[in-house]
């Protein structure tokens, strides 16, 4: 194996511009507050009794909008980075991407129904309204990557070229039935759709923000377990059976966590391109190729990567914003194109 | 005496309105609605505003303000930091969390209503002119505006006594490439009847055709809209990369009649009864004639 950087340089680097990454967070935006009030809101906000007159502001900013924003990049941010590291060690294949398996392309046909079929038909009631979106698209996003494990699996096996394949073939019938929404769809709910498409941290309430906490907390602690099974895999899926994994059951583990984890991420803010790429392809490049390290690291990477770009989407056209996806795009491609350029030199 | 009664008057009623006064007319507005921006522009509060969204593109003179992106995907911060008394949009405005951060920064948010009826634009104005603290005003323009339309009406019902109402489509592209038919739902469907003509397409919403099918179609009148160009350019243009269109009815007797497409968002706008009349007019042009001539 590779050696890269010691894993604890690594860490502490990582967690220091991850916590940088939250401060910036916290710190900046479109109303520029003073420094002094932030931190004294950030400590209120966190139960210390600090006095202060005037904080009322900072305090809304900060508490109503900036925190549950972070929160919901740092969610966001690590579980699509870790998504990236399962679908990457399944398929033995750094190119892979938790589009892959379809779960990106159902949660968005999901987001499709939701947004033309409410602005058709309308009747929803009034209390599901608000999460009809969020519930389709995870929906979505679940219920073709299970489509696809199983047309990938055949006598008691999963066949991960097979899986690939159908996820191929489910993605672009997945884009037909959005393209066909699209054609249906009115200019208003086209551009929804198309905005959709492009992911945005806006509007992140604590309301929305708990049911992909709990899915992140979870995806987060459970596959750093299963890192030895995936170091095991890199030889292949006969000499990790015979290094005693149960080859089966890691598949599907983590098949499910990838769809439940990135589910719940495109649900609270949309389709974010690159991150489950690029993300772990980079720290691979820093940690060397162990998913003792690498599953940790890119979990901070990501969420770092996510709220960096984030900041580049609120302040960049301010007080309007710039959808993200657009962002880690023109983050993330250049950075890729530079990787396979300099590889092979 | 009287004199100073007077001024005692006057120092007492100024006095009262001057709590009425700042409780009831935000000073700093963000208008998210091309079509209520116009109309608060026509009502005299273009000095108000402060920011506007990005459909808000007429009167020319919004653009230079700060634009606070897309209507449906407003920022909490981003609109915080023009720090605003007052966000007036309609019920596209959103989403709706976002809405909610604002409120709870307190800010005046009133919602307006995009359909496109007299009863909504009367609701509209009614509303707007209380919060620009000149009811007044909004009344008389309401009322001229339900006068001008009232009166085209009954030309146009004159002169469709003499005529075949024509038969027209409506076209939006951009630099005359694969333009998009306006169905019968759509704004542009219903200038077209609302001046009096025939809309031959029978589609929902705004959907692409083939040539070959507007070719049978044969309208009397095409009206075009283009997104880049106007006027006679963008009419060059629509033939330029739809050579067929010359074959209609419409082109032979060049009846190609171009139109703002802002006209066609944001439900009634002030400008609408002058492009109404210039609809008509080009889709009866015997009555219009006959109206010049004596």
């Amino acid at each position: 194996m590779r050696r890269g950087i010691a894993p604890r340089n690594l860490y502490i680097g990582l967690g220091c511009a991850c916590v940088l990454a939250i401060w910036l967070s916290l710190a900046l935006g479109p109303v520029s507050l003073p420094l002094g009030d932030t931190l004294k809101a950030t400590l209120r906000l966190a139960g210390l009794p600090i006095a202060g007159t005037g904080l009322e502001q900072a305090e809304l900013i900060v508490g109503q909008i900036r925190l549950p924003r972070t929160l919901l990049g740092l969610a966001v941010g690590a579980v699509l980075a870790l998504s990236g590291v399962a679908m990457q060690g399944l398929f033995r294949n750094p190119l892979a991407d938790p589009g892959l398996v379809g779960v990106s392309s159902g949660a968005a046909l999901g987001a499709a129904i939701a947004i033309v079929g409410e602005s058709r038909f309308g009747a929803v009631p009034e209390a599901l309204s608000p999460y009809l979106l969020s519930i389709c698209a995870f929906v979505g996003g679940l219920g073709v990557t299970a489509l696809v494990y199983r047309l990938g699996r055949k006598d008691g096996q999963t066949r991960v070229a097979t899986m690939l394949l159908a996820g191929i073939a489910l993605t672009a019938l997945a884009g037909a039935a959005v393209g066909l929404f699209t054609y249906i769809a009115d200019d208003a709910t086209l551009r929804s759709l198309t905005f959709w498409n492009l992911g945005s941290l806006n509007g992140a309430s604590y309301a929305r923000l708990w049911p992909l906490l709990v899915v992140s907390v979870a995806v987060a602690c459970w596959l750093p377990r299963r890192a030895d099974a995936l170091n095991a895999l890199l030889l292949g899926e006969s000499e990790a059976r015979h290094l005693g994994v149960e080859v089966e059951a890691l598949k599907r583990e983590l098949v499910f966590c990838t769809a439940l984890g990135v589910g719940a991420a495109v649900a609270a803010a949309g389709m974010i391109g690159f991150i489950g790429l690029v993300v772990p392809h980079l720290v691979r490049q820093l940690s060397g190729p162990d998913h003792r390290v690498l599953l940790p690291a890119s979990l901070l990477a990501g969420a770092t990567l996510l709220l960096f770009a984030d900041l580049i989407a609120r302040l960049a056209l301010a007080p309007a914003e710039l959808p993200i996806g657009i962002v880690t795009a023109f983050l993330g491609a250049p950075f890729f194109l530079y990787l396979l350029v300099r590889g092979r030199s | 005496m009287p004199s100073r009664l007077r001024l005692l008057a006057l120092c007492v009623g100024f006095a009262l309105s001057l709590p009425l006064h700042a409780a009831e007319a935000p000073q700093r507005w963000v208008s998210a609605g091309g079509g209520l921006s116009e109309w608060i522009v026509a009502l005299g509060g273009e000095s108000k505003l402060v920011g506007v969204d990005s459909t808000s593109q007429h009167p020319a003179s919004l653009t230079r303000l700060a634009s606070i992106g897309y209507q449906r995907q407003l920022s909490a911060e981003g609109i915080l930091s023009l720090r605003p008394q007052l966000l007036v949009g309609t019920e596209e405005m959103g989403p709706p969390p976002v809405l909610g951060q604002i409120k709870g920064a307190g800010v005046q948010v009133e919602m307006f209503s995009s359909a496109a009826t007299m009863a909504a634009l009367q609701g509209n104005l009614e509303h707007l002119g209380r919060l620009l603290g000149d009811p007044q005003r909004a009344e008389a323009q309401l009322a001229s505006y339900r006068q001008h339309l009232e009166q085209r009406q009954q030309w146009i019902a004159k002169a469709k006594a003499g005529h075949k109402a024509p038969g027209v489509i409506f076209l939006l592209g951009h630099v005359g490439a694969k333009p998009l038919v306006g169905g019968t739902d759509t704004a542009a469907g219903w200038l077209i009847e609302e001046a009096g003509g025939h809309n031959l397409a029978t589609n929902e919403g705004y959907k692409s055709f083939s040539v070959e099918m507007l070719a049978a179609l044969d309208p009397d009148v095409i009206v075009y809209a283009d997104r880049a160009l106007d006027g006679d350019a963008a009419l060059k243009a629509l033939l330029k990369e739809n050579p067929v269109l010359a074959a209609t009815q419409a082109a032979r007797n060049n009846r190609v009649i171009a139109l703002d497409p802002t006209l066609l968002v944001g439900g009634l706008g002030p400008r609408l009864p002058d492009s109404i009349d210039a609809l008509s007019a080009s889709f009866y042009p015997d009555a219009a004639q006959a109206a010049v001539a004596p």
